[in-house]
């Protein structure tokens, strides 16, 4: 226990010294604030701590429509891009030099010289590199939930599992990031080779997402692509068969990598706000505020959004995650320093 | 438990690329001494060292340290380790990395505190343990790596290099924190290319090249199989006895007859001849070789006959 706590002050002293990390974390701040000056008054929206007032017909005071725009924000804009994008980006610079610093002749021969197994060793490296992420994110949570509770008077801490899930996200793409540090010792093949994966995975994922709404919702809405011309054509739902065959194929290959982006987006169904009941699911931000209603599209949205269930999402990206972890700690546990 | 600290039966390491830095090492290190392991650069002591504490994999490694097998994890706690060219986070204050490697040793932080004020004060490092490594000298870093081998009270001390940049004044703290611990009954094994150094504060030195133990033993039995004896005579010495003193190996120069000798009764032989011969012995000097002396003395023989 004295070692593990050991470890994990270590990380934080390593995060309070990391000018990166302050950097992150002042970003951080200015956007929870920017967030939590958003409010809503009789005709609309304001934004600035009521500095500008934006009159929008559908999101007003204490309706439906403000809590889910308020949610929406926070899952489909602040969590996927800034959370689940930029913050990470900017994490894996910070975190990218633990294990090559770490594995560094005269650093890495203390620590192996202590009573601690290597794997073990490993892991608290790797949960301190977490720290990083989390330590942010669990930090702008709390400004969201204040947020969230002053403007919509619901104090939900469905808030806080961004902390969990931006971390798990995170980790799928630093036990790359690890791997390929403890394999190279170098900061930069370490950074250049995880950013490279994590590109890969999105592409795969972005591909896969895309012929799902070719393969499947296009054609229940009647409609198909024309993937030469670019075209929208109505089209009958049964001819839809190729497509979802390749996307069947696609699907087996996204199976067996992390899913750092639908990870990303469970917090949209697992951040549910208290307050006025909102009768429409599926429903994406300029959908809300263009206030365009279309009960069977958002259904088939809703149904796009849940295609895949969160134990697979999580298990197959944990599994991944475990396969690339046990690989670097063999590694680890079988070179000399 | 054993008498000794580190009783190595045999220790291999041979690299993926061929090469054997340890050749089957035969070493014994006794407790409550201090024991210099010394040779040229490239012998394998560092990997000796790290083979013995789990930082290399040795591809053959049979025997004991305090009483367990070779890379027991457990028994780590009871070793104190200053690598060479340690490098310590650069954003931890040396009090930190004292604290770090106590924690690393299971030692609380109640445990840590007094005895970390302890040894910034044995090691002169008090004034300044508050201020990051980053800022530290060569020597102010080693100075806090010795305080950090000794945090956690160990039984067995792995020095690599330990006055590696240190100053005079630094040099001498740390020969006098070592002899402390050896007075105390804890064993210290040091790693250094300061032979002057290690003649001063070494009972038993082992001297390693080309990944083999060449010689092992007390400084005073390793010289005194060294020592030389200088015999210088007046008159003209007779043919005879030159052939006599050819046959037994002594080298002849004008006036002087050189034998190597462990003591002096070896010698008294020689005497006799040469009284015999009815001439004067004018002077009869010892010459004991340093330990460097020893050193180049041991390796060469050994590149003989390897």
């Amino acid at each position: 226990m004295t070692q593990a706590l050991t470890i994990l002050l270590d990380s934080l002293r390593m995060l309070r010294a990391s000018k990166m990390f302050w950097i992150s974390l002042w970003i951080s701040a200015l956007v929870a604030l920017s967030y939590a000056s958003i409010g809503f008054t009789d005709v609309g929206i304001s934004l600035g701590f009521g500095m500008m007032n934006f009159q929008v017909p559908f999101i007003r005071r204490d309706t439906a429509e403000a809590t889910e725009f308020y949610r929406l924000l926070f899952t489909d804009v602040i969590v996927r891009f800034w959370l689940g994008w930029f913050s990470l980006v900017l994490a894996l610079i910070s975190t990218c030099s633990i294990f090559p610093q770490f594995l560094q002749p005269g650093s890495i021969d203390l620590a192996l010289s202590k009573p601690l197994s290597r794997a073990r060793l490993f892991l608290l490296k790797y949960v301190g590199g977490l720290s990083f992420v989390a330590t942010q994110t669990l930090l702008f949570c709390v400004v969201a939930f204040i947020a969230i509770g002053y403007r919509l008077d619901s104090w939900s801490w469905q808030v806080f599992w961004a902390v969990p899930v931006i971390t798990f996200s995170f980790s799928l793409v630093f036990c790359v990031s690890a791997l390929i540090g403890v394999l190279t010792r170098s900061m930069i093949f370490s950074l250049l080779g995880s950013l490279l994966f994590w590109a890969m995975t999105l592409v795969a994922q972005w591909s896969e997402d895309a012929l799902y709404k070719m393969a499947y919702v296009l054609p229940e809405m009647g409609l198909k692509i024309d993937l030469t011309s670019g075209g929208v054509s109505e089209a009958d739902p049964s001819q839809s068969n190729d497509l979802r065959e390749t996307h069947r194929k696609i699907s087996a290959l996204v199976a067996i990598l992390p899913k750092t982006r639908e990870c990303t987006l469970l917090l949209k169904r697992l951040i549910v706000l208290d307050g006025p009941a909102n009768p429409r699911t599926g429903l994406d931000l300029g959908a809300l505020l263009s206030g365009s209603s279309d009960a069977e599209l958002e259904r088939l949205m809703e149904q796009y959004e849940q295609r895949h269930s969160v134990s697979y999402l999580i298990g197959t990206s944990l599994a991944f995650e475990l396969l690339v972890l046990g690989l670097a700690i063999v590694v680890f546990q079988r070179r000399d320093y | 438990m054993s008498d000794y600290a580190v009783d190595i039966t045999s220790l291999h390491k041979r690299y993926s690329n061929g090469t054997t830095a340890l050749n089957h090492v035969q070493l014994q290190v006794p407790q409550g001494c201090i024991f210099g392991l010394i040779g040229p650069n490239g012998a394998g002591k560092s990997t000796l060292i790290k083979s013995l504490l789990t930082i290399i994999r040795p591809t053959l490694c049979e025997g004991t340290m305090l009483g367990k097998p070779i890379g027991h994890k457990p028994t780590l706690s009871q070793v104190g380790y200053l690598p060479e060219h340690a490098q310590f986070p650069a954003y931890l204050t040396g009090r930190e990395v004292i604290e770090y490697a106590a924690g690393l040793s299971h030692q609380s932080r109640s445990q840590c505190r007094v005895r970390c004020d302890e040894l910034l004060e044995k090691v002169g490092m008090n004034a300044h343990a508050h201020r990051r490594i980053s800022t530290y000298s060569k020597g102010m870093k080693q100075r806090i790596g010795l305080a950090q081998a000794l945090i956690h009270q160990p039984q067995v001390v792995f020095l690599d290099e330990p006055t590696d940049g240190v100053d005079p004044e630094g040099r001498m703290i740390m020969k006098g924190i070592i002899a402390s611990l050896r007075d105390e009954g804890r064993t210290v094994f040091v790693n250094s290319h300061l032979l002057s150094e290690m003649e001063q504060i070494a009972d038993r030195v082992a001297i390693l090249s080309q990944g083999r133990i060449v010689a092992e033993g007390s400084i005073v039995d390793l010289t005194r199989k060294k020592a030389l004896f200088e015999v210088s005579f007046i008159g003209q010495l007779p043919v005879r006895l030159m052939t006599w003193c050819q046959e037994h190996g002594m080298e002849i120069s004008n006036d002087r007859i050189r034998c190597h000798a462990e003591s002096a009764v070896m010698i008294q032989p020689l005497i006799d001849q040469l009284r015999g011969a009815l001439l004067v012995i004018r002077e009869i000097k010892e010459q004991r070789f340093s330990l460097e002396e020893l050193f180049l003395q041991v390796l060469a023989d050994s590149r003989k006959n390897p």
